[in-house]
């Protein structure tokens, strides 16, 4: 390639890549404002730099299997009413489904029902298991309901680019950069919200109050619940039917708010079910009291001054962030099986703004140690290298901009590597110029022959050092794999740069007048 | 400028023996260590909780001994506490080994309890929390890439060298690893992901360097043919010391500017790299090409190629 191509290339590749690297030397704000030459994507902090929340998650499976079983039950026991088969009892143990009474025929109906469950008998029992290919569907429907549901929910709390995503076998990733308040973070995963309507029947101060004017106790349908105050003090009890008129399931949207006096409520809005049922039952209730129930316990309790449609409000004792929370957890829904934290990381701001700065210290020390030296050691040829290693930073942070990898603390020390290994291949190179001039040979013999019997060296050795970041990058997690990323990219730019950059560098000022060089 | 002007003739091989000696016994070393002490590993291996949190002012003078009351009365009196940082900082790391995935809110529950405990809310600079199947689960796969990664290595040098270079080359990686763990287990460091990356990075480094004497050797070689094996080893590690101490040395400047600026987060990182480094250019004379040496004499080493400097696959 003519000198010219070689500049053309060069001066493409540089400018491209300053352009990508850009947005990473500004603020948010400032890529946002559109200028024609800042993109809006600079480098991603980790959350080990940025500061946040990182989960992995895994489904409950037992639980998710029990209930699966316990809906295999309850279909069962309708088939088996069905074919007037005797089913004495069915009970669920451990992973296993145990029914008794006509063995030989309940084991026809779920040969005939069921295609995928080991079957067999024991103790006069016919034992139900789900197949491996069941329990993988059953926790694979886990999974999605789950990442359905904390989406929602943390779309909620006001994350910028959570990442919510499955990591195979019933797992599932989730980072929520910026968050600081990890009870916050943490009502993501409470397991339900349950938000109940129900008429209230009666009421008393306490439950013992209460229970003392029930002359023949709590009906077997009926149940007492209690309101409590915010230092967790009772402050009524109220006799409910266990059945609820409405449930939270038949919600569309629930959002906090406030009401006259700036009081946190929670305003929400029914399905066209909900809305036909609330408008019918406060319609005929007007005078009567309802209670709104969540999980358990009464938020409040008014009484029904007219009837109501699709739009209503919940007020209570909450603060601001209960509201809030609570409204989010309404509007996503329940998360069906409990999900277990197998790994979670969480960064304060200020510790990922330290180590940001101990990164960016410690990296210009080192960069700068490298180039005075490399300067004074090789003086002109070395200012060619430092120009190399500036390229090659410059195609480092460029590329990653572009495949919007993440930047992390190991990976800001893969920088900084990088510029301590890659500088290895200009010293092989010019160690092998100044050997050659040793022998005897002329400079621009001398030149040539440096790169030429340098290029298998630096090719061997960067490709198995290559080796080694992929292996770091498959097998790393976290953090260190955003290193094990830094150090293959970095190394590969440094191959480039070594041999095109600074040959370039040394072809332009040595190729007419060799006897100049100075190394 | 130049340090080394005139060409340089130092006895490498003199010394073969000695250092073969102290290298083995060096690793033999340990892996009895590591065996019998075992590594302090981080929970990311084992699993666990680590919190670190700062206490305001408003709670009061604060030490280990009275967060140690406090945790005791929340029923975690195993807990290890240290101070991080400068007493005036304020700043300790609490943790707890061992499984965690049984309580789902401990390190929240932990957080609150120091609130109520101190009257103060305290700002929690980091919660780390491993379950024990995650904790096993990267112990596993730390295991597998080192190993992946001499295998790698091992396949590639046989393919652009000849075989009687890999294993010298493979047997250095495995010097150099066992030797900077060995390190951390006679010390007790804790042993993390980062120091993880370290010892495949100083895999990296060592072969980088291996390479680049192996190189020097079959080019060697190649002019002088095999009747000197020794001396003409010798004269390429002569040949490219320069170069070995140029390059060990300008990255272990960067490495010392990660130990003293890069904060706590990197220093078992830089610790391991530092040690990694000197052992990586070390085992390239007195592990690799002292194997090489002894295999090229044991069942010959190939007849030099017509073209010095290009490789061939194995025959």
């Amino acid at each position: 390639m003519s000198l010219r191509a070689r500049w053309i290339m060069i001066g493409t590749i540089t400018v491209l890549m300053a352009y990508l690297s850009l947005p990473s030397f500004f603020s948010q704000e400032q890529r946002d404002a559109g200028h024609w030459w800042l993109r809006s994507d600079g480098l991603t902090l980790g959350l080990d730099l940025q500061g946040g929340v990182h989960w992995l998650l895994r489904i409950d499976s037992e639980t998710a299997v029990s209930q699966e079983l316990k809906r295999l039950k309850s279909s069962l026991e309708g088939l088996a009413e069905d074919a007037k088969v005797a089913l004495a009892s069915a009970e669920v143990v451990g992973d296993a489904l145990e029914l008794r009474g006509d063995v030989p025929g309940l084991r026809k109906i779920v040969d005939e029902n069921l295609e995928i469950v080991d079957a067999a008998e024991q103790d006069g029992a016919l034992v139900l298991r789900l197949s491996a290919r069941w329990k993988a569907e059953v926790i694979d429907r886990g999974v999605n309901q789950a990442l359905e549901v904390l989406r929602k929910r943390v779309d909620g709390l006001g994350v910028r680019e959570p990442v919510i995503a499955p990591q195979g076998a019933g797992r599932i990733l989730v980072q929520m950069p910026g968050i600081q308040d990890t009870s916050a973070a943490r009502s993501v995963l409470e397991s339900t919200t349950f938000l109940q309507f129900k008429e209230v029947l009666d009421s008393a101060p306490s439950k013992e109050l209460l229970e003392a004017k029930l002359q023949n106790g709590v009906p077997e349908d009926q149940e007492i619940v209690l309101s409590q105050g915010r230092d967790g003090s009772e402050t009524e009890a109220l006799l409910v039917p266990r059945a609820a008129i409405l449930t939270g399931d038949m919600l569309e949207d629930a959002r906090l708010d406030f009401d006259r006096r700036n009081r946190p409520i929670i305003t929400f809005q029914w399905n066209n079910d909900g809305t036909a049922v609330f408008r019918e039952f406060t319609g005929a209730h007007i005078g009567d009291r309802l209670a709104a129930i969540i999980d358990g316990k009464v938020i409040t309790a008014p009484v029904i001054q007219g009837k109501i449609g699709r739009n209503g409000q919940i007020t209570g004792d909450f603060t601001r962030e209960e509201a809030a929370n609570t409204a989010v957890q309404l509007r996503s829904g329940a998360l069906p099986i409990p999900l277990v934290i197998e790994e979670e990381r969480t960064v304060g701001p200020s510790v990922g703004a330290d180590s940001i700065r101990d990164g960016i210290r410690a990296s210009l020390l080192g960069t700068a140690l490298v180039f005075v030296f490399m300067a004074v050691y090789y003086s002109m040829t070395g200012m060619f290298a430092n120009v190399a290693l500036l390229v090659n930073v410059l195609i480092l942070i460029g590329l990653m901009s572009m495949a919007r990898a993440t930047l992390t603390l190991p990976g800001i020390a893969g920088v900084v590597l990088t510029v301590g290994m890659a500088v290895d291949s200009n010293v092989i190179i010019y160690e092998r110029i100044r050997e050659e001039l040793r022998s005897g040979k002329n400079a621009r013999t001398a030149i040539a022959a440096g790169f030429n019997r340098s290029f298998s060296t630096i090719f061997d050795s960067n490709l198995t050092t290559l080796l080694t970041a992929v292996i770091l990058l498959t097998f790393g997690r976290g953090p260190v794999q955003g290193f094990g990323v830094t150090l293959a990219i970095g190394l590969t730019a440094s191959m480039f740069t070594a041999l095109v950059v600074t040959r370039a560098l040394m072809d332009y000022f040595y190729g007419a007048n060799p006897e100049k060089l100075r190394i | 400028m130049e340090f080394f002007s005139t060409k340089l003739n130092v006895d490498f091989i003199r010394w073969m023996r000695p250092m073969v000696i102290f290298s083995v016994t060096a690793i033999v070393l340990s892996v009895a260590l590591i065996a019998t002490k075992g590594f302090n590993f981080g929970i990311d291996f084992v699993g666990g909780t680590l919190i670190e949190v700062q206490i305001p002012e408003a709670a009061g003078p604060v030490d280990v001994g009275r967060l140690r009351d406090i945790l005791a009365k929340l029923g975690h009196g195993d807990a290890s506490i240290v101070r991080s940082g400068p007493v005036e900082e304020r700043s300790y790391r609490i943790s707890l080994l061992g499984s965690q995935e049984e309580n789902r809110d401990l390190s929240v529950q932990i957080v609150n309890g120091l609130n109520e405990n101190l009257g103060a809310e305290v700002t929690v600079k980091t919660i780390d929390s491993i379950g024990p199947r995650v904790g096993s689960e990267l112990r596993t796969s730390a295991l597998y890439a080192i190993l992946f990664s001499w295998l790698g290595i091992m396949a590639y040098i046989w393919f652009r060298f000849e075989w009687q270079y890999a294993p010298g080359a493979v047997l250095a990686l495995i010097h150099d690893v066992t030797f900077t763990a060995g390190f951390f287990a006679l010390f007790g460091w804790e042993f993390d992901m980062n120091v993880l990356a370290a010892l495949l990075v100083i895999i990296g480094y060592s072969i980088n360097d291996t390479i680049v004497i192996y190189d020097r050797i079959r080019e060697t070689v190649g002019l002088r043919g095999t009747a000197e094996l020794e001396s003409v080893v010798n004269e390429a590690i002569n040949s490219t010391l320069s170069r070995t101490i140029l390059t060990s040395s300008l990255t272990q400047v960067v490495v010392i500017a990660l130990l003293l600026l890069g904060g706590p987060v990197l220093r078992g990182f830089a610790i391991a790299l530092f040690i990694g480094i000197i052992l990586g250019t070390y085992s390239t004379i007195y592990v690799a090409s002292a194997l090489l040496i002894w295999l090229s004499r044991r069942y010959g080493h190939p007849a030099p190629a017509k073209t010095a400097g290009r490789a061939r696959a194995a025959t």
